[in-house]
């Protein structure tokens, strides 16, 4: 819904708002200050660097599949309000993450996430159907490939290492991370 | 740790009229720890405004074959120590 | 809703979009990162009241509009004037 759609909703957001403002819970400011330190920090750049940096480094390899909040802090991503556990694609798993409950992301580090990820129809066929949903998103994996589908269900967030593409050996860090998509952070696709 | 990697669990079957974080569809089902995670306090607590029971978390892997009688993928779940027990 | 039935295809053609489809979005999104930093709700009580929703809201509402209804339930509920 966007447009005229809204309006009502919008009033009805702002009525929200001014109500929690009279009784001093918040301020427009500090809504607009969360905002652009969202927008200014949570980006899959992030995710992306990570990734770009298992592929050359074999030891922040091991550390992000091992630790994943403290190789994000050795890339300046440190303070988490979550687990990170990151989950690496091979040539026989590729993984894929979903939050049934709700929609549980690892924000900080892929940017807010995208409305097909928080829809009815991710949510609910992802743990059931994956390889159809992956289908939808233009993935198609061979049945020699096992499909590990991860439910954010805890304070655990989950993000994945794609494989690195062939024929990339002479990229450097900067190209790398940008091979590496949100939706390959995801597993929705392949990098 | 209860449930060490490589441990058998079962998730417990029932219907809580309070706020959970046990899928419906793995309850009653039996799977694989395949990683020990932190301690958390049990969103069935903290959603209810009680304090909160503290407990570890286990990432349980069932198969696609068991949960949904077809499929060859499998699904890691993450679970609060009190959702599971011994199968 | 894992593994629920009946929802059909994934809304892949929105992707690449922005997040949030309208400011108010953001905004609730943001009021509802600020009122748990607050203390006013913890995390398990928004996802709670977002699943206390009667079922035709919660099924009929848009993704931040179920946020919404959820703060809107939990002010109410903490007795903010």
């Amino acid at each position: 819904m966007t447009g005229h759609d809204d309006l009502p909703t919008a009033a009805r957001a702002r009525r929200l708002e001014e109500r929690l403002i009279a009784a001093g819970l918040t301020s427009d400011d500090e809504i607009d200050e969360f905002l652009t330190k969202l927008y200014g920090s949570a980006s899959p750049v992030n995710g992306a660097r990570m990734a770009a940096r298992a592929w050359t480094d074999p030891a922040y390899r091991e550390l992000l599949l091992s630790d994943g909040n403290a190789a994000a802090a050795e890339l300046g991503f440190g303070g988490l309000s979550y687990q990170l556990r990151v989950v690496a694609n091979t040539d026989r798993t590729h993984n894929v993450i979903v939050c049934t409950l709700c929609s549980c992301y690892p924000v900080s580090l892929l940017g807010p996430s995208p409305g097909w990820y928080k829809s009815f129809a991710y949510r609910s066929r992802t743990v059931r159907e994956p390889r159809s949903v992956l289908a939808e998103f233009g993935v198609s994996l061979p049945d020699t490939v096992q499909v590990s589908v991860w439910d954010s269900t805890s304070e655990a967030r989950y993000m994945v290492l794609p494989m690195r593409p062939a024929g990339t050996g002479a990229l450097g860090a900067d190209q790398l991370a940008a091979l590496v998509t949100r939706n390959g952070l995801i597993g929705t696709a392949q990098v | 740790m209860t449930y060490p990697v490589g441990s058998r669990v079962r998730v417990r079957a029932g219907d809580p009229d309070h706020h959970t974080r046990m899928p419906r569809y793995v309850r009653g089902h039996t799977g694989e720890v395949v990683a020990v995670l932190e301690r958390w306090p049990l969103p069935d607590d903290s959603a209810r405004g009680l304090p909160p029971r503290v407990e570890t978390c286990y990432a349980v892997r069932f198969g696609a074959a068991d949960l949904w009688g077809r499929g060859d993928h499998t699904v890691t779940v993450d679970l609060w120590e009190s959702y599971l027990d011994r199968p | 809703m894992g593994g629920q039935t009946g929802f059909g295809p994934v809304p892949v053609e929105a992707d690449g979009g922005p997040p949030f489809a309208a400011d108010w979005e953001a905004r609730v999104y943001a009021l509802a990162a600020v009122l748990r930093r607050r203390g006013l709700f913890n995390s398990d009580e928004l996802r709670d009241a977002i699943e206390r929703l009667p079922p035709e809201v919660y099924l009929g509402a848009s993704y931040y509009e179920r946020w919404l209804g959820a703060i809107e339930t939990l002010v109410a509920e903490k007795g903010v004037p």
